[in-house]
């Protein structure tokens, strides 16, 4: 280990560690765009890629969420219906004429209230987070499809829609976004003080606390970031589809988690980074593309991917242990 | 080695065994006879080879070298199956078995009883009340494992090593957490086990255990075997000696340092678990608190040091009122907390070296909010080397530390934090000899910059010779305050026990 020095006080071994398993979800993802590319038509193209770009933009801002939590040792099953509702909301207020900066900043608003709740059930009322989030799982769908009495809410403006359609520098707006998401949760999770709390109460909560760490404050942050992230995530989707569904986003809290511990994180806590539950999103979008355009029976696809899941967590899992 | 032959041929035999951890020795050419149907003792200080030695007797590990003979014959022990095929059996001081099982149903594990498929309950139930009472063991075969005492769990997974017909059963430190009572109800059952005709290799820190039990004992000592003595011709002194090869004296530095200012003053202080304690600390001063395991001297610290609420009392911390909250609270005001287990309370296991050392000063190595990371490296890199700390590096994950060393990472994070009041619980636990002095000379060094210290240990000799002044405290309540040299060991263990 002569480089341990070089490597910062986190884990050496495991940033190097995690260095090299980025450097393989890379190698996996780029080996599969090279082989979609020769076995499909349709591949690659830029419609399709900026398409595949788009769709990945969205489950990697949720996923860089759910991976803050899972650092801490929780689970965040709410996204998802966070997503929706944020849809809805942003959806609702702008068919009434709000102005755009401010629709988006309310529902913004209200995913960061949604992570106080959290915050506030898991430190305050001991609850744990899986049984808080799967409550708010269920509730928040109820509150989006009470709002619109089932119904979809159209007729948005045009600006507001352009905005998921549009690039900037051949690149779609979206996944600008998740570079804009991605750089200050890099720089919190990764070089602040706050992010090296959020691992010390993954690894061993009692110890962080002993230590003069404020443990429900740092619980806080990780479940108002997920939230928040959810939120945004639920603006963009309903910018990208024009219309606010309250059901929008079924499902994606399982995406998010898939993506994050593809990426590396552990669901037991203290392992996780930015880059990864990126390149999970990717990877499980590309997943989800291919099959399309290979034509693959859409019910066969969900096999397919839960297989892939455990293919690829495993060999971690195995690549961890031999090191 | 001076051992004459005793009755009842060598039932395991290790000849010239190894076992290698990536090119360091765990264990070096022990040569070891356990003779059938005698109580043999291990001694050794943590680190000494104990834990590899059971590990390779039950089959947990695969030596590296060497052979192992079974009543004569040659046996590969490579498994834990082969292990238990054998008979041979082993009950490790954290008990393994499922809490949220009832006992019947720990005891028979992997080995229920059945019929067409189905669990026999009320027979299995019925068995194992027999084997509970027979044993004259109080303990109801219905209740809940995790309802017990750990003591009571301790005697559960004995009883069940005894059911399953065990030849060979190895004691990993089994005291380590019971009261006396249930030590003489343990002791009963192994003398027990004894007349049956098992043999029994028993594995403490109490020597005066080791005295009370076995017929013979052996001692490790860096992985090698020192020396194995019969127990009625050796006496303490001599084990220690093979143990440590240093005598007590060299161990517990003390540096005579001037008692200064007061420091803290508690008065009349009450919390979950303790009540109505007043005390004093000063400035250059050691005060130790001595009880038995459970008489209130964690419960005291915790509280003062803001992780449970107080009831009643107050406190001064440098003639200034105080009343900690939160641990956060307390270390603001100048107050540090080296707890009692390290594992569960001190470090974080799965990050690095560098940044268990670093918890407490993140703050300082940050500007807005923003790790600088030469600042951190270059902190963690100075606090490993003033602490002569081993590891890999600053990104080793701190569980790969030995004992030892993982002790230094929690009481270094206070080093580096600085604080006016130091409160040691326990610091000495599972920490090999050449750490204990060093910890002792960190305490002169403290006392030396105008620190106070609390130390708890459960350890006489150790309170009593480093620290000035000595508290008893029992059953929640301080008993008695000596001057910590001046009162005979005898006093101070009656008043601990209350009798």
């Amino acid at each position: 280990m002569s480089e341990s020095t070089a490597t910062g006080a986190l884990a050496g071994r495991k940033l190097k560690f995690g260095f090299l398993l980025n450097l393989t979800l890379l190698g996996l993802l780029v080996l599969l765009w090279v082989i979609l590319g020769f076995a499909t038509e349709n591949f690659a193209t830029y419609t399709n890629i900026t398409n595949l770009l788009r769709q990945a933009s969205l489950w990697a801002i949720i996923a860089i969420g759910q991976t803050f939590v899972i650092i801490t040792a929780g689970i965040d099953l709410s996204v998802g219906a966070v997503v929706g509702l944020a849809s809805t909301v942003v959806a609702l207020l702008l068919v009434q004429g709000w102005p755009i900066w401010a629709a988006c900043l309310v529902t913004l608003l209200m995913g960061v209230l949604i992570g106080v709740a959290h915050g506030f059930a898991i430190v305050q009322m001991r609850l744990p987070p899986f049984i808080t989030t799967l409550a708010t799982l269920t509730a928040l769908r109820g509150i989006g499809l009470l709002m619109t009495s089932g119904q979809t809410i159209a007729g948005l403006p045009s600006s507001f829609s352009a905005f998921s359609r549009e690039s900037f520098l051949a690149v779609p707006n979206l996944f600008w976004m998740v570079l804009l998401v991605a750089a200050p949760c890099y720089l919190l999770l990764h070089h602040s003080r706050l992010g090296r709390h959020l691992f010390a109460v993954g690894s061993n909560r009692e110890a962080a606390r002993l230590s003069g760490v404020s443990v429900g404050r740092t619980i806080y942050l990780a479940y108002i970031v997920s939230a928040g992230l959810a939120a945004l995530a639920g603006i963009l989707t309903a910018s990208r589809i024009g219309i606010g569904v309250a059901t929008t986003g079924e499902g994606w809290e399982l995406q998010s988690v898939a993506s994050s511990v593809i990426g590396g994180a552990s669901l037991f806590g203290a392992v996780g980074s930015v880059i990864g539950p990126l390149l999970g999103a990717i990877l499980l979008t590309t997943i989800n593309n291919g099959a399309n355009l290979l034509n693959v029976n859409p019910f066969w696809q969900r096999i397919i991917t839960g297989g892939l899941i455990v293919i690829i967590v495993y060999f971690d899992q195995l690549r961890r242990r031999g090191r | 080695m001076g051992v004459s032959p005793m009755p009842g041929g060598p039932v395991l035999e290790l000849r010239a065994v190894d076992k290698r951890f990536t090119g360091t020795y765990a264990l070096k050419k022990v040569d070891l006879a356990f003779k059938e149907g005698e109580i043999h003792a291990l001694v050794g200080e943590n680190g000494a080879g104990k834990s590899t030695m059971i590990k390779i007797l039950t089959g947990a590990y695969v030596r590296s070298g060497g052979t192992i003979l079974w009543r004569g014959q040659e046996v590969a022990l490579d498994t834990p199956q082969a292990a238990l095929a054998l008979g041979i059996n082993a009950v490790h001081q954290e008990v393994v078995l499922c809490p949220h099982l009832r006992v019947a149903a720990n005891m028979f594990l992997g080995d229920e009883s059945t019929r067409t498929g189905l669990l026999r309950d009320r027979l299995m139930q019925r068995r194992a009340q027999t084997v509970l009472d027979e044993l004259g063991f109080r303990i109801d075969a219905g209740m809940l494992l995790g309802d017990l005492t750990i003591g009571q769990q301790q005697l559960v997974a004995t009883a069940r090593a005894a059911m399953r017909g065990a030849r060979f059963l190895i004691f990993d430190e089994p005291t380590a957490y019971l009261t006396r009572e249930e030590t003489d109800q343990l002791f009963r059952l192994i003398r027990r086990l004894h007349q049956d005709g098992v043999t029994i290799v028993y594995i403490s820190h109490r020597l005066e255990e080791i005295f009370e039990l076995a017929e013979r004992v052996s001692v490790l000592r860096d992985g090698a075997l020192v020396a194995t003595r019969l127990v009625a011709e050796t006496s303490t002194a001599e084990l220690i000696r093979d143990m440590v090869a240093r005598s007590l004296a060299e161990i517990h530095y003390k540096e005579e340092v001037p008692k200064r200012d007061l420091l803290l003053e508690v008065e009349g202080l009450s919390g979950p678990g303790f009540k109505d304690v007043s005390l004093t600390v000063h400035r250059g001063q050691v005060v130790g608190l001595y009880g038995l395991i459970g008489a209130g001297r964690s419960e005291f610290v915790q509280c003062l040091f803001g992780r449970t609420r107080r009831t009643a009392g107050k406190a001064t911390l440098k003639g200034l009122p105080f009343h900690a909250r939160t641990p956060a609270e307390a270390i603001a005001l100048g107050v540090a907390l080296v707890p009692e287990s390290r594992r569960d309370q001190g470090l974080c296991l799965n990050l690095g070296v560098g940044f268990n050392l670093n918890l407490t000063i993140f703050h300082r190595l940050s500007r807005l909010g923003i790790v600088r990371r030469a600042a951190e490296r270059a902190a963690a890199a100075e606090r490993m080397s003033d602490m002569h700390i081993v590891a890999a590096g600053q990104g080793a994950r701190a569980a790969t530390l030995s004992g030892g060393n993982q002790q230094k990472i929690v009481i270094g994070k206070w080093l580096s934090h600085g604080a006016d009041l130091y409160i040691f619980d326990e610091p000495t636990v599972g920490v090999d000899v050449g750490t204990k002095l060093e910890i002792y000379k960190i305490f002169a060094r403290l006392l030396r910059e105008g620190a106070g210290i609390i130390l708890i240990s459960s350890y006489l000799p150790e309170v009593q010779d480093l620290a000035d002044e000595l508290l008893v405290f029992n059953r929640g309540r301080l008993k008695s305050r000596h001057p910590a040299r001046a009162v005979g060991p005898e006093t101070v263990l009656k008043e601990a026990i209350g009798v």
